[in-house]
């Protein structure tokens, strides 16, 4: 256990704990869109940055992301400073400019005051910011069929060649997980398409019902040990048979009882 | 790819150990013996050293060094450093780019040139510099630059 | 010959140094990158054929030396006859037979050759008396101009690996750090953080394995003293990591080496082979029981792979990202071990200070920065090459007194030091003693050793513009501020160099600024903005001329300037030729005419007019 000072207040940590999480446990509002529990921090967006020191810093500060600074014993966090406030608004600023049409890039500068992007708007910009939580979700899932392509600004997020991905299971996990929704995808009659491929739906034996692409089956039934037949029948229906035999087994007590 | 392709490839994943790690120097040794990356040889990479093709492609765009398309025989690196920049290499670059009617990174439709523009090739002290294939040009006037080039 | 002891090594020197003293006429012919691209190659060819035909006394082809880069490259093709140190310069193949006959057959010089001091036009013969290398001191370059980079026994003859074996036999690890802890040494590579501490810290962490690296990635552009030492002295490079891995306790490192230094490549691995050879590199080295090996990693070409934690993923063959060092590398480097990192010059600088002990560095230079530094001297000055200096020395000392001053008489307008990282200083800092803090607090900062002189024909607009467009395509992509924020800040830049920005946006570049500075992911980023930074806050009148009267003072900014012929042209077709869009028209001896319309400023007619017959407004 450390302590640690936020805002003034003294808080208990876990050690190891990162300081963006104890922060908001205890309430304290930081914008962040490239942190996502089920993946590791990256520090890409740098919106969770915060002010530290330390009693021995004699005033001495820095500026760190709180995603990926760990808790230490006396540290002493201000979340909230002028410096930290225009870190944030130049931050949103920068991204207005380079994904004008995002809804959450929008509202995010609005709680900022700004309502316009003080630079000029990228051309060509596509909403995406660069924030690598689809390529790290694709690498947790052991597929990384996606990745950062080039360098510098003209750096994107694309599949090989910009070609259909080979390793891609149509799991969908990129598009759900990204923060401004850029991602595309279509389920329509029986396939699913994302990153340009096509992908067969499993269709559910008792509803008809499309469940998921039969890749990402396949890849769990192979990885993760799980039996074909669990991905034969959709979630509803297995919830439907549950209720059912549940019934079955309530009304069987209830005649025994009588 | 030919067969004879094939086992040049083979050569340098045999020259590399069988390793992720050695991702960025098997690329390098595939962009030296094919002068660019083809397609099936980063696939090929892919499987040898078991690296996904993603990270193999991403490798092959973040670093200058490897170029994805076919380039020309010869190949004039323009050198933009900051001494050259001062000293004048944007007007070698405006000559080059008339006289063979191609921008940087571009290769002539007969795929004899490529000009490419790099960043500094540790030759300040005579700059503007420039390089046609292995050979160093120094203190390189604008109207000789052209000349340079057809000599090589 | 496979060295096992240090008696050995003694002993193998007496016989190199015999080999040598045999040979008395030397004839170094510089292969630097400066004369290589004045054609140096072909010089050493031609002495080659020549002396292989002739038969002259005591003179032979074996006493050829091909050496690494001499310093003075604005005079290059450089060839040196030892033992008096003749210096001829801007050698032609021509004059090659000449210098046979003359003064290796009848020991006569041949005048045209030797250097004339500018300002008083006295012959100098032997180079240690011109003034360019007169005022110098050279430690980490000791060799570089001197030696065979691809003879080993050429290092061992001038004393090499004796400090390697100094440390191996008698010296504890913790007496070799205290050692370059006591010489004050800082990193040459830019940071200037404490060699002696990083490596105390690197030997302190409980581990089984640690790594130590060499950072050969000389990224800035308009720097090339690690590339001359690589190509020139490379075995200094490897003492200097095989001392640092006795110390710190590391069996296996490193050598990162930017793609486009092809030559380090292949002599730092002759090096590695012949040091594995004589039994200095590898498996119990000297016989002492010590072991290190270190081998060539290729750089892919990305600036920021200069960067610690970059450098290491791409040494470990991924791209080179930047992660955030809240865990430094020292602690957490190559494959999550602790890990040394120090670049070329800061290795080649150790045996020294190893052989002449700590406290003789920390006399030389100054208090905070001991001892000497090299710089690449390019631009706008007359002696461009490579110097080294002691630290403290000043700017105008370096400029014009070793540099020669500002060529064709123009007036010195700024010098930029420390690369995209660094900043440009103007003409009243030139009194600055040159030490890592005083270039700092001035707004730029030592970096790995570039400098780069300016004159009067260079805007400060443009210098800024230059080196934002290097960092937008080199910064590696990964945080917004750096990414996103350079790339704005570059536009506002083009903005006025093209005469179309307000006032309004120097106040929000420099707003932008602060928080690229403070917010970015790695030192790419938080130093991206000091270009800009330096240049405003020194040559802001300049930005202003652009910004308020659309004018670019020194006529560089395409946008905003015309050229016109006036009526010293000549008509003797030059510009004609040149004119890369057909602008230009006329006839021999006559007057020439330029079409304002077609005309895209490039200003090719004004650098090939030999009469001043182009105007710039």
């Amino acid at each position: 256990m450390v302590h640690i000072t936020i805002n003034g207040k003294v808080i208990k940590a876990t050690e190891g704990e990162m300081l963006l999480s104890v922060i908001r446990r205890h309430g304290i509002e930081i914008p962040a869109l490239c942190h996502h529990e089920a993946i590791e921090p990256t520090g890409n967006c740098r919106l969770c940055m915060v002010e530290i020191t330390r009693e021995e810093w004699d005033g001495w500060k820095k500026h760190v992301t709180s995603c990926l600074y760990p808790v230490e014993e006396g540290l002493i966090v201000s979340t909230h400073t002028p410096d930290v406030i225009e870190i944030r608004k130049t931050i949103l600023d920068l991204q207005l400019a380079n994904c004008p049409d995002s809804e959450v890039i929008q509202k995010m500068a609005e709680e900022y005051g700004i309502y316009k992007t003080s630079y000029e708007v990228v051309p060509e910009g596509d909403n995406c910011i660069m924030c690598y939580a689809c390529t790290r979700i694709c690498e947790v899932l052991g597929r990384s069929a996606i990745s950062a392509v080039g360098r510098g600004h003209r750096k994107e997020i694309a599949p090989p060649f910009g070609a259909e991905p080979p390793d891609c299971i149509g799991c969908l996990a990129c598009a759900q997980i990204c923060p401004t929704d850029v991602i595309p995808w279509t389920d329509r009659d029986n396939t699913r398409t994302i990153w340009d491929r096509k992908f067969e739906l499993i269709s559910c034996k008792e509803c008809g019902r499309q469940t998921i692409a039969r890749e990402f089956a396949d890849y769990l039934i192979e990885k993760r040990n799980i039996p074909r037949e669990y991905f034969e029948i959709c979630d509803n229906c297995k919830r439907s048979e549950l209720a059912r035999k549940m019934g079955e087994i309530v009304a069987r007590a209830q005649e025994v009882a009588i | 790819m030919t067969q004879q392709d094939v086992t040049r490839l083979q050569g340098i994943f045999g020259r590399n150990p069988r390793e992720p790690g050695s991702l960025i120097a098997v690329l390098q040794d595939i962009q030296r013996e094919f002068h660019y990356l083809p397609r099936e040889a980063l696939s090929e990479t892919a499987k040898a050293l078991e690296v996904p093709l993603s990270k193999v492609y991403s490798a092959a765009t973040f670093y200058s060094a490897f170029s994805l398309t076919p380039r020309g025989e010869n190949i004039i690196r323009v050198c933009k450093g900051t001494a050259c920049h001062i000293k004048g290499a944007d007007l070698l670059l405006d000559q080059l780019e008339s006289g063979l009617g191609i921008k940087p990174g571009e290769t002539t439709p007969d795929l004899k040139y490529t000009i490419e523009v790099v960043n500094c090739v540790g030759a300040c002290a005579m700059a503007p510099v420039m390089i046609v294939n292995a050979k160093y040009h120094g203190n390189v006037p604008c109207n000789r630059a052209l000349r340079l080039v057809k000599k090589a | 010959m496979r060295i096992d002891s240090v008696d050995k090594l003694n002993h193998w020197r007496e016989k190199c140094l015999k080999k040598r003293a045999a040979q008395k006429r030397k004839v170094l012919v510089c292969l630097g990158p400066g004369c290589l691209a004045s054609g140096s190659d072909e010089i050493l060819g031609e002495l080659k054929k020549i002396l292989s035909e002739k038969k002259i006394k005591g003179v032979s082809v074996e006493s050829i030396k091909k050496t690494g880069c001499h310093g003075l490259c604005a005079r290059g093709p450089l060839v040196v006859i030892e033992p008096e140190g003749i210096f001829y310069s801007r050698v032609k193949k021509s004059n090659v037979a000449e210098i046979v006959e003359t003064t290796l057959e009848k020991g006569e010089l041949v005048e045209k050759l030797l250097y004339k001091d500018p300002s008083d036009e006295q012959t100098i013969v032997d180079y240690k008396k011109i003034p360019f290398y007169a005022r110098q001191q050279r430690i980490s370059l000791r060799n570089v101009g001197q030696i065979d980079p691809d003879d080993i026994d050429d290092y061992i003859a001038s004393g090499g690996y004796s400090a390697l074996a100094r440390a191996l036999n008698g010296m504890k690890p913790q007496e070799v750090i205290d050692e370059i802890s006591r010489s004050g040494l800082r990193g040459r590579g830019g940071g200037g953080f404490p060699t002696g501490r990083k490596w105390a810290t690197c030997a302190g962490i409980d581990s089984d394995i640690r790594y130590v690296l060499c950072n050969g990635d000389e990224g800035d552009p308009g720097a090339f003293m690690d590339r001359c030492i690589m190509e020139g002295d490379p075995h200094s490079v490897l003492e200097g990591m095989i001392i640092c891995a006795y110390a710190v306790g590391s069996r296996e490192g490193y050598i990162y080496v930017r793609e486009e230094y092809p030559l380090a490549v292949v002599n730092l691995q002759k090096a590695i082979d012949a040091a594995h050879e004589r039994g200095l590199l590898g498996e119990n080295i000297m016989g002492s029981g010590f072991t290190y090996d270190a081998r060539i990693s290729r750089g892919g070409g990305a600036f920021v792979c200069g960067e610690s934690s970059a450098l290491m993923k791409s040494v470990a063959g991924e791209i080179g990202e930047p992660r955030a060092k809240y865990i430094r590398s020292v602690v957490r480097g190559l494959h999550d071990k602790p890990t040394v990192l120090n670049n070329v010059e800061t290795f080649a600088t150790v045996p020294v200070i190893i052989n002449k002990g700590g406290d003789w560095f920390a006399s030389i230079g100054t208090e905070t920065s001991t001892g000497t530094k090299a710089f690449s001297l390019a631009g706008k000055v007359c002696n461009t090459g490579l110097i080294e200096v002691p630290m403290g020395i000043s700017l105008r000392e370096i400029i014009y007194d070793i540099g020669g001053g500002i060529p064709e008489g123009r007036e010195f307008k700024a010098v930029q030091t420390g690369g995209p990282s660094g900043g440009c200083l103007p003409a009243d800092k030139l009194n600055l003693p040159v030490d890592f803090d005083t270039l700092t607090e001035a707004g730029s900062m030592m970096g790995s050793g570039g400098m780069i002189v300016m004159d009067n024909r260079t805007c400060m607009v443009d210098v800024a513009r230059y080196f934002l467009n290097f960092l937008v395509s080199e910064s590696c992509g990964k945080c917004v501020p750096c990414r996103e924020g350079l790339y704005q800040l570059h536009g506002l830049c083009v903005k006025i160099c093209e005469g179309k920005a307000v006032e309004e946006s120097l106040a929000l570049m420099e707003r932008l600024s602060k928080v690229i500075q403070t917010a970015s992911l790695c030192g790419l980023g938080q130093s991206g903005p000091n270009p800009f930074v330096s240049t405003v806050s020194y040559f802001r009148d300049e930005y202003l001329a652009h910004i308020r009267d659309e004018k670019c003072p020194a006529g560089i900014c395409r946008d905003l300037i015309t050229y016109t012929i006036n009526d010293k042209c000549t008509g003797c077709l030059a510009c004609i030729e040149v004119c890369p869009v057909d602008a230009i028209t006329g006839e021999k001896k006559i007057k020439h005419v330029l079409d304002q319309e077609k005309c895209t400023q490039c200003g090719s007619c004004y650098a090939v007019c030999k009469f001043e017959a182009v105007d710039i407004e």
